[in-house]
Formats: structure tokens, C-alpha cells, sequence
């Protein structure tokens, strides 16, 4: 997601970025970033939660004003309700076509780690 | 930073996402726009990377990345303000889409966004939304198509400001 708001902000367009993954977003080297402490697949907040939801979008627009120049970061001061391993449980059937890969084939994490991406290895 | 970027995630993938942050570092000066305007009168445009699509418009290409899990669709859909959770669903098969698919604000949020404008924190939501697919490890043509391509489709919208938001 770096990289796409990378391209809208050389268009011209200001950008900001919401990130439960801040590290990452912040290494590729990014405008704006606001970073939260949420879980994946849930970055705005709890569903029907309009009242949480509101409070990390507004803290998250606000960065568009205030920043003053490039690899602005600012962590967001909302907590996560549930433990991590609560989080986790909440997530059911979630199994990416390269885990099932990597389970048959785990020598290829290698390529996952490095980024050398096979073109010519079948599933 | 006091935020664990890695906490929520698993062994393998924390490892994984510590590796690519690693040697994430793009070449060249990082962009900077000032907001042109009060950020009371901007335009601000929503991009989730969750995989929404529209039922009425082409799915994330899932069986794709199922015949080549190295690969993940590259491309993006428009989502008109006004989308609701009833009338998508979402393709992003590494994350859980049942809490997107029950309150589409948890990953874009339109609604919140049209709120804040009727508080003034900005002007107004732009007439159309974003959706990219998170999973992408080669990003060439995200970066060279789809991102340029979302970018021409904001300004001819006249649109000020986008927030992103991973999924």
C-alpha cells in the first residue's frame, strides 16, 4: 500500500496511510503514516463500532493537515479490546494458497523471505 | 515506536514481514504534497487494500492466486459512495473477510468519512472509493497500472486527499 499512496502523492493528490503494520509501510517510505495497534483485516476498528471507527478516521485525516513534510509518522492512541491470541480465534478459514504451498514445499520460504519469486515452480 | 507492528501476526508471517520490511527502502526522495486547501474544504477519496469488490462487478481473481499462490490480482475496482456490506464481498484470502463483509467501514470506511465531512472536518467524500488486493509480492504492475490509473480517475474527480488503509 507504500507504494500505491507513493504514486498518488507524486500526483499530486496528499496522502495518508492507516497502517496496523506501521513498520513495514514506513520502510517502503511513505508521506504520511498513522500507525494503530489493531489486528489484521479490522484496521478501522471493531464492526458496528460507527463511534470507534470515527475516532481512528478522524485522527487519521487530521495527519493530512498537520504534517509539514515527508515520512511523517504518528502513532494513534487506540487499543486493541482483545488479547492476540482472542484476535486470532476471531479469524476463522483463513488459509492463503502460498501456506498450503510453503506446507508442501517448505524450502521455498526462502523465497518468500528474499522476494526472488518463482516464475516456473507448479503449486 | 511503541506500536508492535508484528503483534496480532503469527510466527511465520511476523518473521516474514520483519524480512520484507528489511529491504522495503524505495529508491529516490519520498513524495510530499501539501494539502492545497483547509483540509475543512478538501475532497478525500478511501483506498482499502481488503480485495472489495461490488457484486455487481468482477471478482478478485482468487482462483488465480489458488493455481500460483506466488501471484495476487494486481488490479483494482471502483466503489461508488453509497456502497453498503450488502452489496460486496471481499476477495483478500489473507485476511478474515466476515468482519468486512459485516460492517464494510471496519476496512473502508465511506460512511465514517461522509460523517466527519457533515462535522467539517472535511469538505465532502469524493463520488467514487478504491479497492486494491493486499497480497501482491511483485508489485510492478500495481505500481506502473493500477496505482496511476486510480490516480487519473481521483484527479478528474477533483479530489484533494486520500487516505489508505491496509487491510
Amino acid at each position: 500500500m507504500g507504494l500505491v499512496q507513493r504514486v498518488l502523492e507524486a500526483s499530486g493528490i496528499a496522502t495518508v496511510t492507516l497502517s496496523w503494520i506501521p513498520d513495514l509501510t514506513r520502510a517502503v517510505g511513505v508521506p504520511r503514516l498513522a500507525g494503530i495497534g489493531y489486528p489484521p483485516g479490522r484496521p478501522m476498528g471493531r464492526p458496528h463500532d460507527p463511534d470507534g471507527q470515527r475516532a481512528v478516521l478522524r485522527a487519521t485525516l487530521e495527519l493530512l493537515a498537520t504534517a509539514t513534510g515527508p515520512d511523517t509518522y504518528v502513532e494513534l492512541p487506540f487499543e486493541w479490546p482483545e488479547s492476540p491470541a482472542q484476535a486470532w480465534k476471531a479469524c476463522q478459514g483463513v488459509a492463503p494458497p502460498i501456506v498450503g504451498l510453503l506446507k508442501k514445499k517448505p524450502w521455498l520460504v526462502a523465497n518468500l523471505y528474499s522476494g526472488k519469486i518463482p516464475h516456473d515452480t507448479e503449486p | 515506536m511503541a506500536i508492535d507492528s508484528y503483534r496480532f501476526l503469527d510466527f511465520a508471517s511476523r518473521q516474514v514481514m520483519k524480512a520484507w520490511a528489511a529491504r522495503a527502502h524505495e529508491p529516490g526522495a519520498i513524495p510530499f504534497t501539501p494539502l492545497a486547501k483547509p483540509l475543512r474544504e478538501c475532497t478525500v477519496a478511501l483506498v482499502s487494500t481488503a480485495g472489495v469488490a461490488r457484486n455487481d462487478d468482477r471478482p478478485f481473481d482468487q482462483e488465480g492466486e489458488r493455481r500460483n499462490p506466488w501471484w495476487g490480482d494486481p488490479s483494482f475496482r471502483v466503489i461508488p459512495l453509497g456502497t453498503t456490506e450488502r452489496d460486496v464481498r471481499l476477495y483478500h484470502m489473507h485476511i478474515d473477510p466476515r468482519f468486512g463483509e459485516s460492517d464494510l467501514d471496519v476496512v473502508l470506511p465511506m460512511r465514517r468519512l461522509a460523517e466527519l465531512a457533515g462535522e467539517g472536518l472535511v469538505g465532502r467524500p469524493a463520488p467514487t472509493h478504491y479497492s486494491t488486493m493486499g497480497y501482491i509480492l511483485e508489485p510492478k504492475e500495481l505500481v506502473e497500472t493500477t496505482a496511476p490509473a486510480i490516480a487519473g480517475l481521483m484527479r478528474a474527480e477533483g479530489v484533494d486527499a486520500a487516505a489508505l488503509v491496509p487491510a
